[in-house]
């Protein structure tokens, strides 16, 4: 009999970044990093595991328009391309240092890890790790859920309902498409919680979602089990709660695992230390400094004299790393297993690209993690859904509006940096309302074009652009990824308030912005 | 951008700003220095909060890190491709955390010809109107404060009296000064202040629920440190219970 609980959740998500009239597009290798450094690394955890029979269960939210990505041909191909760079690189890199006794190894490492991504991506996957994910789902693993369509931070939505049940609506759609199931739980974009989301989630027959820990805790009523125990909205939709302490051992950029000097750094990057003329030739067409993944130094400390890397010394570090999550969770659990009435629960909430993207060992960390619980008497590993089905929540109570952003509310989103977004994005919405009701049964031309105008608008309600402006990286990229959407939906409102389109622009927007080919422009009726 | 919303408020509004922010600075200081000490609470507020519970949102940050390093584009006013407005008479309120409001409106050119007329005095204002508290229902104005706005204003950053409090904010046009009438051009819908602290439901929990409070972190946390809203203020006495904070 197992005394406590724990939930691992990832949440997976790429913005939406589609350029086919470039034949390379900088921000395209964002997806294609995460591809490398994170999902395929997860894959590799799971086939290691499933190989040696270790059961491992994991949460994993795919956040639309990532799904959308990893099921779209010209970036999968991109992607191969991508590797190919990377694999001169890796050449390029042995022949410059490979006999170096200390950074020789690091040279092959790299040569290795692109050589199995490409192995694993184009041989075994065949360029379709949506399929790979699947396979585990089907298999119960890992519970896939999904998220907002675009990523919106939907509490700045709340006044208008139609925005919000169009990304949730258009997000289940795209899940039940691709997967072939009813996603039982939805994971919030940053984590924004409002006082009446429940019952949007409940109304599209979500079971369950993740709460910060602030956000439940100053929920009505207070919960009694604190974050150990779900609570249960008067819709019926049950709220897991974020476990504050794990989340500060792997998320705190000063005191998480990840700041460990043995650890690979992130920032040191030959992109950066090298002549740029060198590396230039393996970057696609760029002229700017870059990262380019290939990093040969330890985190070492506060201090520009970085000693190198030596991931084995890393990997015992991410191996005693998991040992030292797990003892502290079950210390945690047995200081409130007494005094609760079933087996206290911690969910432990996390970006996906936290794991390897951020920090280099975090996969290994993740492995270790299911191998040392796979064997423990005490502490079970489970997804949300399976302790749900266990556990049904023994008390009602609704969260805070709540963020997981700086202040843990809106400020990230809705600031001075960002606040002209809101203005253009209401309007679109209205606007798109106010087409679904003028047209409600078209079909043809008119069809496609009212579906590619709910896509514009579902672009423009992008969190991640607004989180960039105010982190001031590539602010005018972010801000672009506004205007853009929202000029092409104003030019889609005014052909079809003039009564004239251009077939040739509307098949080049679509032809761009390609996701969600089940998009139904009806949502945005107005709810009566 | 702090400096900005900052710069929009009166001296008697800022000097109530740095109490609330728990800055006791004496009467009669220059204005710049008002806004600098409030800069520099709400900064190690930032750093506070950011340290506690902001990480997720910084590792957010570098899935977009992988490029353009150099790329801190500060100019980041609204697009020159989109129109500032929308020449309609309209308002919007965003709450965006318990002590900030985000309103952005329009009055139409029509409009605010036929307001302006041939009467100088004339003028627009915001009426931020406190209808209940949050959970409660109906719609009963009790207390409102209005904010003056010039005819080239768009948005506006409000500062809340207080938390859990459900608000409007009326668009509003007064004619013949101040003692002249007042009418309601457009109305925000509901907004709600969120609260800081525990709900006050948190007294009726057993001893044993606080416990696993605070086996949860609640002294992590960034809350508000009324007694009303803070449990630890009224847990039965215990080492354990109290250890840690400084109150």
């Amino acid at each position: 009999m197992k005394t406590a609980y724990l939930a691992l959740v990832l949440n997976a998500h790429m913005p939406f970044v589609r350029r086919p009239e470039h034949p390379h597009f900088l921000e395209e290798r964002w997806f294609f990093e995460a591809v490398s450094e994170t999902y395929l690394p997860l894959l590799r955890v799971f086939r290691s595991l499933e190989a040696d029979a270790v059961p491992f269960h994991l949460t994993l939210s795919v956040s639309p328009t990532l799904a959308s990505m990893l099921g779209d041909k010209l970036l999968c191909g991109r992607y191969a391309d991508y590797l190919d760079s990377q694999l001169r690189l890796a050449a390029a890199e042995e022949d410059r240092i490979g006999r170096d006794p200390v950074f020789g190894p690091l040279a092959r490492m790299y040569r290795a890890l692109y050589s199995a991504d490409k192995d694993d991506f184009q041989g075994l996957y065949g360029g379709d790790i949506v399929s790979a994910l699947d396979f585990y789902y089907k298999k119960g693993r890992v519970e896939l859920v999904t998220s907002g369509a675009t990523h919106a931070f939907l509490p700045i939505f709340r006044d208008c309902r139609e925005a919000v049940t169009s990304q949730v609506e258009t997000a289940i759609i795209a899940h039940r498409k691709i997967f072939g199931k009813h996603p039982a739980g939805f994971w919030l974009p940053q984590m924004g919680w409002y006082p009446g989301i429940g019952e949007v989630l409940r109304s599209y027959n979500v079971q369950y979602t993740v709460v910060t820990t602030r956000g439940a805790m100053l929920g009505e009523p207070t919960p009694r089990y604190g974050s150990f125990a779900p609570v249960e909205c008067p819709s019926g939709l049950v709220v897991f709660i974020r476990d504050a302490g794990a989340t500060k051992a792997v998320w705190s950029e000063s005191t998480g695992y990840p700041a460990d000097p043995v650890y690979r750094d992130f920032y040191r990057d030959i992109g950066f230390d090298l002549p740029a003329d060198y590396v230039k030739a393996y970057l696609q067409d760029t002229d700017e400094r870059i990262f380019t993944g290939f990093k040969y130094w330890a985190v070492t400390g506060r201090t520009e004299e970085k000693r190198p890397y030596y991931p084995a010394v890393a990997a015992v570090r991410a191996v005693r790393h998991a040992a030292s999550f797990l003892a502290e969770r079950k210390a945690s659990a047995s200081a409130a297993s007494g005094l609760m009435d079933r087996p206290p629960l911690m969910v432990c909430p996390f970006d996906a690209e936290l794991f390897g993207h951020w920090w280099f060992e975090g996969p290994a960390f993740l492995e270790a993690l299911f191998r040392q619980a796979a064997s423990d008497d005490e502490l079970a590993v489970s997804t949300l859904g399976d302790y749900l089905r266990d556990f049904p929540p023994a008390q009602k109570s609704v969260p805070e509006f709540s963020s997981w952003g700086d202040g843990g509310f809106a400020e990230v989103w809705l600031d001075g940096s960002n606040d002209w977004i809101y203005r253009h994005v209401a309007k679109a919405i209205e606007r798109m309302s106010e087409l679904a009701e003028r047209f409600p049964d078209e079909s043809g031309l008119r069809e496609r074009i009212l579906d590619q105008a709910a896509r514009e608008v579902l672009l423009a309600m992008c969190s991640d652009w607004a989180l960039l402006m105010r982190a001031g990286k590539s602010a005018g990229f972010a801000r672009r990824q506004i205007e853009e959407p929202i000029a092409n939906f104003g030019r889609i409102y005014d052909m079809l308030c003039s009564n004239t389109v251009s077939t040739e622009w509307l098949t080049r927007l679509e032809k761009r912005n390609n996701l969600f080919p089940s998009i139904n422009y009806r949502m945005f009726r107005r709810k009566r | 951008m702090r400096i900005h919303r900052l710069d929009a408020l009166s001296i008697d509004e800022l000097y109530a700003l740095a109490d609330k922010t728990g800055l006791d600075l004496p009467p009669g200081l220059e204005r710049p220095f008002v806004v600098e000490e409030i800069l520099e609470a709400l900064e190690e507020d930032s750093e506070d909060r950011r340290a506690a519970q902001g990480e997720a949102v910084h590792i957010d940050e570098k899935k977009y890190s992988g490029l353009r390093i150099g790329d801190f584009d500060l100019d980041l006013d609204r697009g020159e491709s989109l129109a500032l407005r929308y020449n309609e008479t309209m308002i919007r309120a965003i709450a965006r955390d318990p002590s900030w409001a985000f309103a952005y409106w329009d009055v139409a050119d029509s409009e605010l010809e036929m307001l302006r007329g041939d009467d100088t005095s004339a003028g627009i204002f915001l009426r931020v109107s406190e209808i209940g508290a949050t959970g409660e229902s109906g719609d009963s104005q009790r207390e409102y404060f209005d904010i003056p706005v010039a005819d080239n204003d768009y948005q506006w950053y409000i500062n809340l009296p207080r938390p859990g409090i459900r608000f409007r904010i009326d668009l509003c046009a007064r004619r013949g000064g101040q003692a002249g009438k007042f009418r309601i051009l457009a109305r925000s819908g509901e907004i709600e202040s969120p609260r800081q602290g525990f709900s006050a439901s948190v007294q009726d929990l057993d001893p044993a629920s606080f416990e696993l409070l605070v086996l949860s972190g609640v002294e992590d946390l960034p809350l508000d440190d009324s007694s009303e809203g803070n449990p630890l203020r009224i847990l039965p006495s215990g080492p354990a219970r109290s250890g840690n904070r400084a109150d």
